[in-house]
């Protein structure tokens, strides 16, 4: 039970810059998600917290305590490894008893916690099996087993499902989304899967490169991306972007992608103003393309001529890959259209979910 | 019909009859020299041993008309002590030698371990250099090690005891050390294996052939400790182990499923170092450090007792075999702890 708070940490590898001016706030009892494709610096991240490594400069604080020079066993976190690390020559009761055996807890305490633990993760029938006579899945909850009897104050996962097939990937989420509510206890979650970090998180913080892109809550990114990077980032299948321009046409502001203009409704316009005959990258989520027989009422649509290269059938959707000149990009349309591949269409563009990028420093115009 | 049914089954009969035989065709030429080399001795060993083979019987060897068959004499005598040998009794020789190859895997290993752990250690420089030069003693001929240490200590002029004597001048001392390592009859410390002295030559030769085994149990523990994922230390560091009890907890558990065969292979060597023990104390003084080994060698060298030496062979087989399966049994109870 337990705020945690990086202030301006680095931490660099020689000359490479793992983790670059992180500030972060986590407050108590929630599920952060640090997410980011592979070698962004969120794992470092974590493991800076953890206590095993240590960082080049800035502070790490737990429960308002600065943390640099305390050993992790001393820091009150559990963590839960990609692998499990888990012992292999002690049986699974001796793996959870492990830290709690250290911290010389009473023997009737740590009978009770394990066998607590067991029960929430179901795992009571396998107290006197070895790690290796397990399952991913069962590995996996001996992992989070071993965090829970611990009764720390910050629990920090590293990637814990990524070891794991699709199937169980998606109900080990919901439970450990179910073990926060019960816990009640701070969560960092460290994962490259989006759908895991929008799944699970109270906030998400998008990293990139070592450096934070955007901490929000997951409808927040997905609704108003900071900048080019969280926009891709976020959202599957990803958001199509056009490189083009802004510019006036008979008083009215449109964006030039080149092989189709598009205008920007007035109600819409006011921030983009500013930015008339620039650079810029207009954005725009597959579900917010649609084919033009099956438009949603009451938004503002503008018609884009395309010829379809690929469909997708994904029953309640279908997903099709479409070509305008140079671009090629994604629509998520209503099972029901007839569009098919080869075929030359259109579709509408919904002007009333866009989003629209300064093309140099990538951040998002509002 | 019924002649091409049979032909058929004749076809079928050769066809099951090559697949059966091509593997023992292929297994041949290696049964061959087998046979040769390992198989012929052996059974000839094993007859002459039942004979009172000598010198005169070796021109004409099982022909010869003076070989006289003697039966269990050979055995019963060697069991009972009634060889023309001084200084021998059986099980005081077998008892040596069993003491002599434990101990030496009981101080070779854990020195193995714990060196290798050292050099193991994070951001420890010129860690290549390191294990490039613990490689040496492995590959230096046991002959050249035996007689280097013999010449090391040497009562007169062996490295050893100028460097006590120099030990001993910072004391003010004048009398330069003569301690005779390898002649001194006396145990030092008479109580340690009561059935037989344990001269200074056999604390000599743990010292040299230390020298000679730890390499080996650090090579091993080295690749098995690098095997060790990193994982379990960091999970072990934040459950709250310090360095020790994370050396208690997994270095020692994960690198026991290792180091056992290791040490039963260490076990065995030591056992039958048969070149190191004969050039260096030659199984002296008085016979207290022979093993069964030399004392084989001896039993033709000096005394050309080839029956006899062949019954102590086949002996010295029965026991190795005593010792194989303990071991093997030991080996086996170890499970590797590899995940799946």
């Amino acid at each position: 039970m337990a705020s945690v708070t990086y202030e301006n940490v680095y931490k660099r590898f020689g000359d490479m810059v793992a983790v670059d001016n992180l500030n972060i706030h986590v407050d108590d009892k929630e599920f952060l998600v640090l997410v980011g494709p592979s070698g962004c610096g969120k794992t470092t991240a974590l493991r800076l917290l953890a206590g095993l490594e240590e960082i080049s400069s800035g502070a790490i604080k737990i429960a308002d305590r600065v943390v640099n020079d305390v050993a992790p066993k001393d820091r009150d976190i559990a963590m839960v490894f990609q692998s499990y690390a888990l012992y292999p020559h002690l049986s699974i009761y001796d793996n959870m008893a492990f830290g709690l055996k250290l911290r010389k807890t009473p023997k009737e305490e740590i009978k009770r916690r394990v066998t607590e633990a067991a029960e929430v993760l179901g795992i009571q029938d396998l107290l006197t099996r070895k790690p290796r006579q397990l399952s991913g899945g069962q590995r996996q909850r001996v992992a989070v087993g071993r965090a829970i009897v611990r009764e720390p104050k910050v629990f920090l996962f590293d990637e814990p499902l990524s070891n794991l097939d699709a199937k169980l990937r998606v109900q080990m989420r919901a439970e450990i989304s179910k073990l926060h509510q019960r816990l009640q206890t701070t969560f960092i979650y460290v994962t490259h899967d989006q759908t895991e970090a929008m799944t699970m998180a109270t906030r998400i913080a998008v990293i990139n490169k070592g450096k934070l892109q955007q901490i929000d809550t997951p409808q927040n990114l997905y609704d108003h991306p900071g900048n080019l990077f969280v926009a891709g980032f976020i959202g599957s299948p990803a958001m199509n972007f056009f490189p083009g321009k802004l510019r006036k046409d008979n008083g009215r502001l449109v964006v030039d992608a080149g092989d189709f203009v598009v205008p920007i409704p007035e109600k819409k316009a006011g921030p983009y103003k500013a930015h008339a005959d620039k650079n810029i990258t207009f954005g725009i989520r597959p579900e917010n393309i649609h084919d033009e027989n099956f438009v949603p009422l009451n938004i503002d649509v503008e018609k884009v001529a395309v010829k379809v290269d690929v469909t997708e059938l994904m029953g309640n959707e279908i997903f099709l890959y479409l070509i305008s000149g140079k671009n090629t990009f994604v629509a998520r349309v209503d099972p029901r259209s007839s569009l098919r591949v080869g075929q030359q269409a259109h579709v509408m563009f919904d002007m009333d979910n866009f989003h629209i990028f300064d093309a140099e420093t990538e951040e998002t115009i509002r | 019909m019924a002649t091409t049914s049979m032909q058929l089954s004749r076809e079928k009969r050769k066809a099951v009859f090559r697949k059966v035989s091509l593997p023992y065709l292929y297994l041949l030429p290696a049964f061959a020299v087998m046979g040769v080399i390992t198989f012929y001795p052996l059974i000839y060993q094993v007859i002459i041993s039942f004979t009172d083979f000598q010198t005169k019987d070796l021109l004409l060897q099982l022909a010869s008309p003076e070989l006289k068959k003697v039966g269990v004499q050979n055995y019963v005598d060697i069991i009972t002590g009634g060889l023309p040998v001084q200084n021998f009794e059986f099980f005081r020789v077998l008892i040596y030698n069993i003491w002599w190859a434990l101990t030496n895997v009981m101080v070779h290993v854990p020195a193995g371990v714990l060196i290798a752990v050292l050099l193991n250690t994070q951001g420890l420089w010129g860690k290549r250099i390191y294990r490039a030069i613990f490689v040496l003693p492995v590959v230096v001929p046991p002959i050249v090690v035996g007689t280097v240490w013999k010449n090391i200590f040497d009562e007169q002029y062996g490295a050893m005891n100028q460097f006590l004597t120099l030990l001993v001048h910072l004391f003010g001392q004048i009398d330069p050390v003569r301690i005779r390592w390898l002649q001194e009859y006396s145990p030092p410390i008479p109580w340690l294996l009561p059935n037989g002295p344990l001269t200074l030559a056999y604390y000599a030769m743990m010292i040299a052939n230390f020298w000679l085994g730890w390499p080996f149990m650090t090579l091993v523990a080295t690749g098995a400790l690098q095997s060790i994922p990193k994982d379990l230390y960091e999970a072990a560091s934040i459950d709250g182990a310090s360095g020790a009890q994370q050396f208690w907890n997994i270095t020692v558990p994960l690198l026991r499923p290792v180091m056992i065969p290791a040490a039963v292979y260490g076990f065995t060597l030591s056992f039958n170092l048969f070149n190191f023990v004969y050039f260096m104390s030659g199984g002296g003084p008085a016979r207290s450090t022979e093993i069964l080994v030399t004392f084989a060698f001896d039993l033709i060298r000096n005394l050309r007792l080839y029956g006899v030496a062949a019954a102590f062979s086949v002996i010295i087989f029965f026991v190795a075999l005593v010792v194989f399966l303990i071991t093997n049994r030991i080996t086996r109870a170890t499970e590797s702890y590899t995940e799946a």
